[in-house]
């Protein structure tokens, strides 16, 4: 078969080569996708000519917080590979994953040798470029199979066989709330058992201290305006795509989250994050909105942004949809990649390697920015289990811990997540801004959906 | 060759100097199809592949039948003719007064002027974008609170459909005004002045010089203004990309902003490729018909 093929993935991949390849793939009669792989031990091609481990100048693309982090891990990584130079760049999100597309697109042309990409995008790219990115496993990936958080390894390695990336960021749903306003408001929110307990306390919180409950950026200006619609689903164990990556977007699970938005909003109690990240940054430091329901790695953001507010924070895991209900769930996570095209792609994994599956990497970025690492082994570390004075004393790191231990059931994102999410964003405006039927435009988005990709609807 | 034959000495030179205009071309030409001609035979190629699983598969014209019951296309076509039928008539009725205006000798500091009208212009496409963008920000934005302090409510310029077209106009008329009145005083200056005096003399009012002498002067300037804007105006994609990200829920939706999700967000090169092609129909035909309304009756 095309085994040797696929271990040549250090050669740089013309377009047509990933075409060709890619075909041959196909035409076996599984689909490409099964069969792009080879076994992650024992073969020989790839690394031979994956350049050499110990040497080389490699470039990582990241964006923000992380990219920042990666940077600041420099120093280390060099006092153990002296001969390979590392250059980070942020190229921002979510600028990098049309960045990414476009290199991928020609055949590796211009592409970073690392690449940092979401658990959104990783499928897509994975599907639609046979070959865009290493096989890691050759490389020693799958010795670190068990490293990490349950369910991460299924999704850098579906197969079983080939290693797409290493995990990085493990994020699990958050409830960053304000303690003192609700206090004011009379209120208990460590206590609240569902959302429909939020909505409630929300009403009054908006009464006595006229803060919103949260905020939503409600014409989606940017994709990731439906966050917590995508929260909310997966709280209920639900996503855009079944396992079989049938459309679910009209799920009873769909409009009962859609449904609990506009809940929140007629009652005016959603503020307007139009704008993306700014107007959210400018809406915590106005204290606009009493609860940012965002998962994990934003507990970093809040303390870096209102450090003056240590103190008036607190931090929990959200309030189940329906009683009972799970609270936990992996909403996402980040990967480190490495392009099929590179020519140093054994000193880019190395830089994997280090950065991913040495609890002290994690550990510093951790401190860093508190993005939360995916490695099990770094949960050892004192930084995770300290108190933290900036939320009232809790100990952050347990409560996701907590989380990220609890069964959190595998999510699909198939390689149309990137139109489902426009979709949704717009169905999400229509209700937010012009009061439209929940289950109405989410039956029309799932019907576009189907028409977009000649996918198949659950229903 | 029959020519060379009675003056043999001088064929030599004269079929060199025949060569030279092809030689001086090559480069342009050889930039041209490398860089144009490729990519547009090639994208054609791909218009008629559909990538299933990282394989381009040949489906012929299935990307183009895709199209026709596209309704986020048929959005786009809609929102691009509002542009067309509301914001580009204003502007080319606007440039046209402000090229009267500064051609006229009662205006004094002229050259300040232009230069002031034509600098927008100037500005990067996407650098405006974004100072228009924080400008009509509707909670934090200068504009929304420059009309709060006369007591206007915050107007959601860039989150309310009918709002965000209208900014975009905004733009693209703060944008393109300046630009196209340039266009237009040019060749106001050639229309000779004796027409003017002429058209006094038969007791022509301003009114009347500006309908019988101005307007038919300017024809040939305003059908390449228009023309123009039509064809900036289909292929609109920097400004709602920056603005509105197409969005309120595709209200400033147009095809080169649809085109350019299809191709880098969603990876269906096949699609936007079709797309791309549709576009450059669309745009051949309405240079075509304009032409044909406003060009030269002669």
């Amino acid at each position: 078969m095309t085994h040797s093929d696929r271990n040549g993935a250090a050669r740089p991949i013309g377009r047509r080569g990933v075409l060709r390849t890619g075909g041959a793939l196909a035409a076996t009669g599984l689909g490409g996708l099964a069969l792009s792989g080879c076994t992650g031990t024992g073969t020989d091609g790839g690394t031979g000519r994956a350049g050499d481990p110990k040497k080389g100048e490699i470039t990582v693309w990241s964006w923000q917080g992380p990219a920042t982090e990666l940077k600041a891990l420099l120093p280390d990584f060099n006092r153990v590979y002296p001969d390979i130079r590392v250059t980070v760049q942020d190229i921002g999100n979510p600028a990098i994953w049309d960045k990414i597309t476009t290199g991928l697109a020609a055949g590796g042309q211009g592409l970073a040798d690392v690449l940092h990409i979401g658990v959104d995008y990783l499928p897509g790219y994975v599907e639609r470029f046979p070959g865009g990115l290493a096989d890691l496993g050759p490389l020693g990936a799958t010795r670190h199979k068990d490293a990490f958080a349950a369910g991460l390894w299924q999704t850098v390695c579906p197969d079983g066989k080939r290693v797409n990336a290493l995990p990085w960021e493990a994020n699990s749903a958050g409830f960053y709330y304000r303690v003192d306003l609700f206090e004011k408001a009379g209120v208990d929110a460590g206590a609240l058992q569902t959302w429909d307990e939020t909505i409630e306390a929300g009403k009054r919180l908006k009464a006595r201290t006229g803060v919103h409950l949260l905020g939503i950026d409600k014409p989606a200006s940017q994709p990731d305006a439906a966050n917590f619609f995508q929260m909310l689903l997966q709280l209920q164990g639900a996503f855009y795509f079944d396992l079989e990556g049938r459309v679910t977007l009209d799920s009873p699970e769909a409009v009962r989250a859609m449904t609990l938005i506009k809940t929140m909003n007629d009652a005016g109690l959603v503020s307007d994050l139009a704008g993306g990240w700014n107007a959210l940054m400018s809406s915590l430091k106005k204290g606009t909105n009493a609860v940012v329901p965002w998962p994990t790695w934003f507990g970093g953001i809040v303390e870096e942004q209102v450090p003056a507010e240590a103190g008036k924070w607190k931090v929990r895991l959200p309030p189940a949809v329906r009683r009972g209900g799970p609270t936990a769930a992996t909403v996402n996570s980040t990967h480190l990649a490495v392009a099929g095209s590179s020519r140093h792609q054994a000193a880019a994994w190395s830089f994997v390697e280090f950065a991913l599956t040495r609890p002290a990497s994690q550990v510093r970025i951790y401190r860093g920015k508190g993005i939360a690492p995916a490695l099990m082994k770094a949960y050892d570390d004192a930084v995770f289990h300290e108190p933290s004075a900036f939320f009232s004393g809790q100990k952050k790191g347990e409560i996701f811990l907590a989380a990220l231990k609890a069964p959190s059931p595998a999510v699909n994102y198939t390689s149309d997540y990137a139109r489902a999410l426009k979709l949704v964003t717009d169905a999400q405006s229509r209700v937010l801004l012009k009061g439209a039927d929940p289950a109405t435009v989410l039956r029309e988005a799932a019907s576009e959906l189907v028409r977009q990709t000649g996918r198949k609807a659950a229903r | 060759m029959s020519l060379a034959t009675p003056l043999p000495a001088a064929a030599r030179p004269r079929r060199r100097g025949r060569a030279a205009p092809y030689l001086f071309v090559l480069p342009a030409l050889l930039l041209f199809s490398v860089f144009k001609l490729y990519p547009i035979g090639w994208s054609f190629v791909i218009s008629l592949h559909r990538t299933v699983a990282g394989t381009e598969t040949f489906v012929g014209f299935d990307n183009y039948r895709r199209l026709l019951d596209d309704p986020l296309l048929w959005t786009a076509l809609r929102n691009t003719t509002i542009v067309l039928a509301v914001q580009v008539p204003l502007m080319l009725a606007l440039a046209t007064a402000l090229a009267v205006a500064l051609n006229s000798t009662l205006l004094r500091g002229r050259a300040v002027f232009r230069l002031g009208f034509f600098l927008p212009m100037v500005t990067g496409l996407v650098a405006y974008g974004i100072v228009f963008s924080v400008l009509l920000n509707k909670d934090y934005g200068l504009v929304n609170w420059l009309l709060g302090l006369v007591g206007v409510d915050p107007v959601p310029w860039l989150t309310d459909g009918l709002w965000a077209r209208i900014s975009l106009g905004l733009a693209l008329t703060w944008h393109y005004t300046g630009y196209n009145a340039v266009i237009l005083l040019a060749r106001l200056q050639t229309v000779p002045a004796e027409l003017y005096d002429a058209a006094a003399v038969d007791g022509a009012g301003a009114l009347a010089a500006f309908r019988h002498v101005t307007l038919p002067g300017l024809r040939p300037a305003l059908l390449l203004t228009t023309v123009l804007s039509t064809i900036g105006t289909l292929q609109l994609f920097d400004e709602p990309t920056v603005l509105t990200g197409g969005g309120p829920d595709n209200a400033t939706l147009t095809i080169g902003v649809y085109l350019y999700r299809n191709a880098f967000a969603y990876a269906d090169f096949g699609y936007a490729s079709a797309l791309a092609y549709a576009l450059t129909l669309l745009i051949g035909l309405l240079g075509l018909v304009q032409f044909r309304l406003l060009g030269d009756k002669s």
